[in-house]
C-alpha cells in the first residue's frame, strides 16, 4: 500500500488516526438515536473484520499448512483435505446431503472426545481445591511419609467455613431429584438462591466495568492519541486534548439540547433483533 | 412530585451524556487515586518475578480492537515486565487475527525501551485461526513442528529465541490475554496436562467466574480487567521504577472510579426517589 503512493505512506499514521475518530464518533452517535451513519460505520467494521479474519486464514493457515506443502514440496494427498471440506457443501443438495453429514458427524465426534477430555482437565482440579481447611493450626513440617503443612490463620479458616457454606448451599438449591420439604433444605437451597443473587450482581457489575473500559479507551483515543495529529493551532500534544475535551462536550451539550427538544426517547425492546 | 418521576424516568441522552463528561474529565485532573493491588494482581507479578532467567513464557493474544480498552494495557504491562527480566517469550494468537498485529505493535514499540530483539528475546507466531486444542496438544509432541514458522514466514528453528523449546515441558509459564474462553483451553489441554504455571488477563466482565481457577491453582494469577493492569502497573512501577511518558492505566482507573462513582450515586437517587414516592403514595391513600 505504501508503494501505491509515496504520499499515502507519508500520511497514513494521520490518515489513520482520522479514520478512527470519524468511525468512533459515528459509532457513537447510535447513543443519540438509530440513524444512518451508525449503520454505515457498523457495516464498515463488521465488512473489515471478516475481510481481515477471511484473509488471515488464507495466509497465516492455509497458505504455508497446506497449498505450500500440497504445491511446493509434492505433498499430493493433502489434496484429500480439500475434499473432505468440500463435503460441506452438499447440505444444500437433497439428495446427496447424507455426504454433508459423514464430515459433520466426523467433527462432531473429534468435538465430543476433546470437550470430554477438556471437561475432566477443567473441573477435575476444582474438587480437590474445595477441600479446605476448617480449623486453625500451625505450620507443620514435613516428616516421614507426609509433606509440609501450611499454617492455618483464624481468618484463613473463617473464609473456609463460608467457601463452604455458599458451596453446600448452592449445591443444595440444585437438588431437583425430589421435593425440598424438609426446613434444613428447604432453608439451605432459599440461601443458596441469595448467594447466587450476590453472584450475578457481582458478574453484572463486572460487566458495567469492562463496557466503561472500554468507553474510556475511546474517549482518551479522541483527547489523546488523535488530538496530536490535528493541525496548529488546535492540535498538538499539549492544546490537542484540551481542544477534543471542548468538541466533546459541545458534542455532549448538542445531545442535551437534542434531548430535550425531542422529548422523550424511543423505548428500545429489541425485538427487532429477534 | 415531578422531580422524584423525574430521577425515576430520567432520559438515558442524558445518562450517556454525564458518563461521557465523567470518563473523560478526569484526564485533565492530576488525581492519583488509591490503587490497591488485589491478590491475583500481586500472585501473577510475583510468578514472573520467580521465573528463572531466560525462562521461555507462551503469551496469548487473543483479543482484538474492541476490547483494546482493557486488553491492551494487560498486555502491555504484561510485555513490560517479560522484557525488563530479559524473559523470552512468544505472543500466539487463536482467538481472531488482529491479535497477532495488535500484540506485535506493542512488543516492537517497547523492544527499544528495555533492550530486547524480535528473534532473539521475543518471536510473534502469529494467528494460527480457531484449531486451538489440536494445537496446544501438538505442542506435547513438537512446539516447532505445530508451529513451524513466525508470522514473517522465518523458520521458528532457526531464531535463538526457541533455542532449548522442543516440547510444551518447555515452557516455563503460560499467560493468556483474552476477552473470551482461550484461556479454559489453554487450562485444559496445555496449563493442566502438563503442570506448566497459567495464568490470564481476562476483562473485567469475566473475572467472577474465573476465581474458581485462582482458587484451585489452575490459575497462578490473574489481571482482572482495567483495574488489574493498573494494579499491575503500580506494582512495575514500585519494583523497577516509574514508567517514563504516559502513564493512561492510572488515568484510565480514574476515569473508572469516577463513571463507578456516577453510576452508584445514580442507582442511589433513582432508589430513594422510587421509595420516597412510594410512601407519598402510600400517605394520600393510593396504591403503593
Amino acid at each position: 500500500m505504501t508503494g501505491f503512493s509515496p504520499w499515502l505512506a507519508a500520511h497514513l499514521t494521520v490518515l489513520t488516526l482520522w479514520f478512527g475518530a470519524l468511525c468512533t464518533l459515528g459509532l457513537y452517535s447510535v447513543l443519540y438515536k438509530e440513524n444512518r451513519i451508525f449503520r454505515l460505520f457498523e457495516h464498515i467494521f463488521l465488512g473489515l473484520a471478516t475481510g481481515f479474519m477471511v484473509s488471515n486464514t488464507w495466509t497465516d493457515v492455509l497458505l504455508p499448512k497446506w497449498w505450500v506443502p500440497m504445491w511446493d514440496k509434492g505433498r499430493w494427498w493433502f489434496i484429500f483435505a480439500l475434499s473432505a471440506g468440500l463435503l460441506y457443501y452438499f447440505i444444500y443438495s437433497k439428495k446427496y446431503n447424507w455426504m454433508a453429514r459423514l464430515i459433520i458427524g466426523f467433527f462432531l465426534g473429534v468435538a465430543s472426545g476433546q470437550t470430554f477430555q477438556g471437561f475432566v482437565n477443567d473441573t477435575w482440579p476444582q474438587i480437590p481445591a474445595t477441600f479446605k481447611p476448617l480449623v486453625a493450626h500451625p505450620a507443620i513440617p514435613a516428616a516421614a511419609g507426609h509433606p509440609a503443612v501450611r499454617a492455618v490463620t483464624w481468618p484463613d479458616a473463617i473464609n473456609a467455613w463460608i467457601f463452604l457454606i455458599v458451596l453446600v448451599c448452592v449445591m443444595s438449591y440444585f437438588f431437583f431429584s425430589f421435593e425440598q420439604k424438609h426446613p434444613v433444605l428447604r432453608n439451605s437451597a432459599q440461601l443458596g438462591r441469595w448467594l447466587m443473587m450476590f453472584a450475578f450482581g457481582a458478574i453484572f457489575g463486572a460487566t458495567m466495568m469492562a463496557r466503561l473500559a472500554l468507553l474510556i479507551d475511546r474517549m482518551f483515543y479522541l483527547t489523546h492519541d488523535f488530538a496530536t495529529v490535528l493541525p496548529a493551532p488546535i492540535g498538538g500534544p499539549v492544546v490537542g486534548p484540551y481542544f477534543m475535551f471542548g468538541v466533546i462536550v459541545l458534542l455532549v451539550g448538542l445531545i442535551v439540547y437534542l434531548a430535550v427538544r425531542s422529548g422523550p426517547a424511543e423505548e428500545e425492546t429489541g425485538s427487532e433483533e429477534l | 412530585m415531578t422531580i422524584l418521576r423525574f430521577l425515576q424516568e430520567v432520559d438515558r441522552r442524558f445518562l450517556y451524556a454525564l458518563l461521557i463528561l465523567a470518563v473523560t474529565i478526569p484526564f485533565f485532573l492530576p488525581l492519583n487515586l488509591p490503587n490497591v493491588p488485589s491478590p491475583p494482581t500481586i500472585a501473577l507479578f510475583n510468578e514472573i518475578e520467580n521465573l528463572p532467567p531466560n525462562a521461555f513464557v507462551l503469551l496469548g493474544v487473543d483479543w482484538s480492537a474492541g476490547t483494546r480498552g482493557e486488553n491492551l494495557p494487560q498486555t502491555e504491562m504484561l510485555i513490560r515486565h517479560l522484557m525488563k527480566r530479559k524473559l523470552r517469550f512468544a505472543l500466539i494468537d487463536f482467538a481472531d487475527p488482529q491479535g497477532k498485529l495488535l500484540g506485535e505493535e506493542i512488543a516492537q514499540r517497547l523492544q527499544g525501551e528495555y533492550g530486547v530483539q524480535e528473534g532473539v528475546n521475543w518471536v510473534n507466531m502469529g494467528y494460527r485461526t480457531s484449531d486451538m486444542i489440536n494445537v496446544l496438544k501438538a505442542f506435547e509432541q513438537n512446539v516447532i513442528s505445530a508451529v513451524p514458522t513466525d508470522v514473517n514466514n522465518r523458520p521458528l528453528a532457526s531464531l535463538a529465541v526457541m533455542q532449548g523449546i522442543h516440547t510444551a515441558h518447555d515452557i516455563s509459564m503460560v499467560i493468556d490475554v483474552t476477552p473470551s474462553t482461550t484461556y479454559q483451553a489453554f487450562i485444559q489441554f496445555l496449563g493442566g496436562p502438563y503442570h506448566i504455571p497459567m495464568a490470564a488477563a481476562m476483562t473485567a466482565v469475566m473475572v467472577p467466574e474465573a476465581y474458581n481457577y485462582f482458587d484451585s491453582r489452575q490459575l497462578v494469577g490473574m489481571i482482572p480487567g482495567l483495574q488489574g493492569a493498573a494494579e499491575y502497573q503500580r506494582l512495575f512501577e514500585e519494583k523497577y521504577g516509574k514508567i517514563p511518558g504516559t502513564t493512561s492505566t492510572q488515568q484510565f482507573s480514574n476515569s473508572l472510579s469516577f463513571a463507578h462513582l456516577l453510576m452508584i450515586l445514580l442507582i442511589i437517587l433513582g432508589n430513594v426517589a422510587m421509595i420516597l414516592e412510594r410512601r407519598h403514595k402510600a400517605r394520600m391513600g393510593g396504591p403503593a
